[in-house]
């Protein structure tokens, strides 16, 4: 890896704002192409925080420190990916089901996701199962993203589901979900497409899910 | 299948039950056997508690009822195997609805403002809420930056809410919950306060008791508590109502 790709791995794992703008332009000025950038730098940093937050290593702020770097960097690199046609990750589409606020958790899958190479859309807390489907409508996802906080809502999931059946959608997104209470074997009973239990292993499922489709 | 016959009673549980465990088991005379109190941040990290609790159980020598105070606490308990024990565990999601004396005053809370941030003289004394969390970011990164740390985190919550099991707690704890309410008012929360009840800790006990006889738990009662034979564990799905 070149120097130059180490230190932009670097300030993203350290979550270094005063060193990411200049770092991304110190790179483009070497002539390293926007893809390179992130593949080699941003990619390359996010990949390490998604294993260190996974073991416990790595704690909230860090990660949300490190997310952020990601954005502003690819602030700059952004339009230079769009001009030369660079393919990207694809859509994730996320959401806390109705009657619940699981905050935290998918604000952090959001950023792992970016963080990924996605384009992500974050409808919020507490979405109806018709506000899924409008958004799956309009956003055209390649993954939808679902969270609980409890058992009680959690069973929302299990009714979204349905609704994006009935509404001839479903087999257009891979759906994943995840929460506090959700496990593998509650995805698979409802008929979801996966399930992670943390914000790296989602964007690492997300992957995984585009690359089935 | 139950073993049959009498069982020691051992409790193993969150130090935010200590208080109201600490009053309701003398009741209960010798028929208790071994409290041990597990530390309250175990349910920060949910991959490594059912880990520590194993290890709990595993020093239980002789085979026993084992009152676990503790809910499924973020998947927490998963997997954790009873062995030659007997578990009994209230089906909750978390310790909210044991602080507030029901599942059902849970849910009623959990529906009417799902951002709800608890309170409780436990997590008060520990310093686990929103305010100590900023303090401790603050020689790490900055007023600033700790500042964007926590609203990352709490921006959409609405409400704080303290929870006592006394009217008493409540005017001795209100200074510092009202403390954090003035930290938590930047996120426009709102601040409101509670009077809990034991009854949902009291009927644990309870249960407890009319197992370790060799009694059958009434239907309602099996409503609100998991038992977990020897040689089974507990699953996720055992917690959903």
């Amino acid at each position: 890896m070149s120097d130059i790709l180490e230190q932009v791995s670097t300030a993203i794992i350290e979550g270094d704002l005063d060193e990411i703008v200049d770092l991304t332009e110190d790179a483009l000025d070497e002539d390293l192409g926007a893809e390179e950038i992130l593949n080699g730098g941003l990619m390359a940093g996010m990949d390490y925080v998604g294993v260190e937050f996974k073991a416990g290593n790595m704690f909230v702020p860090e990660v949300l420190r490190s997310a952020r770097a990601m954005k502003m960097s690819m602030e700059i690199l952004n339009p230079l990916l769009v001009e030369s046609g660079v393919q990207m990750m694809g859509k994730v589409l996320l959401g806390t089901v109705k009657g619940d606020l699981h905050d935290i958790g998918k604000n952090l899958v959001g950023m792992m996701c970016e963080g990924a190479g996605f384009t992500v859309k974050d409808l919020g807390k507490d979405i109806t199962p018709e506000e899924f489907v409008e958004a799956v409508k309009e956003f055209g996802p390649d993954v939808l993203g679902m969270s609980a906080l409890l058992t009680t809502t959690m069973r929302t999931m299990e009714s979204t589901i349905k609704v994006l059946e009935e509404a001839g959608v479903r087999d257009k997104v891979k759906v994943m979900i995840g929460g506090a209470p959700v496990t593998q074997a509650f995805a698979d009973q409802i008929g979801a497409d996966g399930y992670a239990s943390n914000a790296a292993s989602a964007a690492e499922l997300a992957k995984q899910l585009v690359s089935q489709a | 299948m139950l073993p049959k016959g009498k069982l020691p009673v051992v409790v193993i549980a969150c130090q935010v039950l200590e208080e109201m465990l600490d009053r309701l088991l003398p009741e209960h005379g010798r028929s208790v056997s071994q409290v041990t109190f597990m530390d309250y941040g175990l349910h920060r990290v949910p991959s490594k508690m059912a880990g520590t609790l194993q290890e709990a159980l595993g020093k239980v020598e002789e085979p026993s009822l084992i009152v676990l105070g503790y809910g499924l606490c973020g998947n927490g308990l998963m997997g954790l195997k009873a062995g030659k024990h007997t578990l009994l565990v209230p089906r909750t999601d978390d310790c909210i609805a044991l602080l507030l004396g029901s599942y059902k005053a849970y849910r009623h809370e959990f529906a009417t403002v799902p951002g709800t941030y608890y309170l409780s003289k436990g997590w008060l004394e520990a310093g686990s809420h929103p305010l100590s969390e900023y303090e401790e970011y603050l020689p790490k990164y900055g007023p600033k930056e700790a500042m964007w740390i926590m609203d990352m985190q709490y921006q959409n919550y609405e409400r704080l809410m303290l929870v006592t099991h006394t009217p008493a707690d409540l005017v001795e704890y209100r200074p510092a919950a009202q403390q954090v309410a003035r930290f938590c008012e930047r996120w426009e929360m709102r601040y409101e306060e509670r009077v809990g009840s034991d009854a949902y800790v009291r009927q644990l006990v309870e249960a407890a008791m009319a197992l370790s006889q060799g009694e059958e738990l009434s239907q309602a009662a099996r409503r609100d508590f998991i038992v977990i034979p020897p040689g089974s564990e507990i699953h996720q799905d055992q917690f959903i109502r």
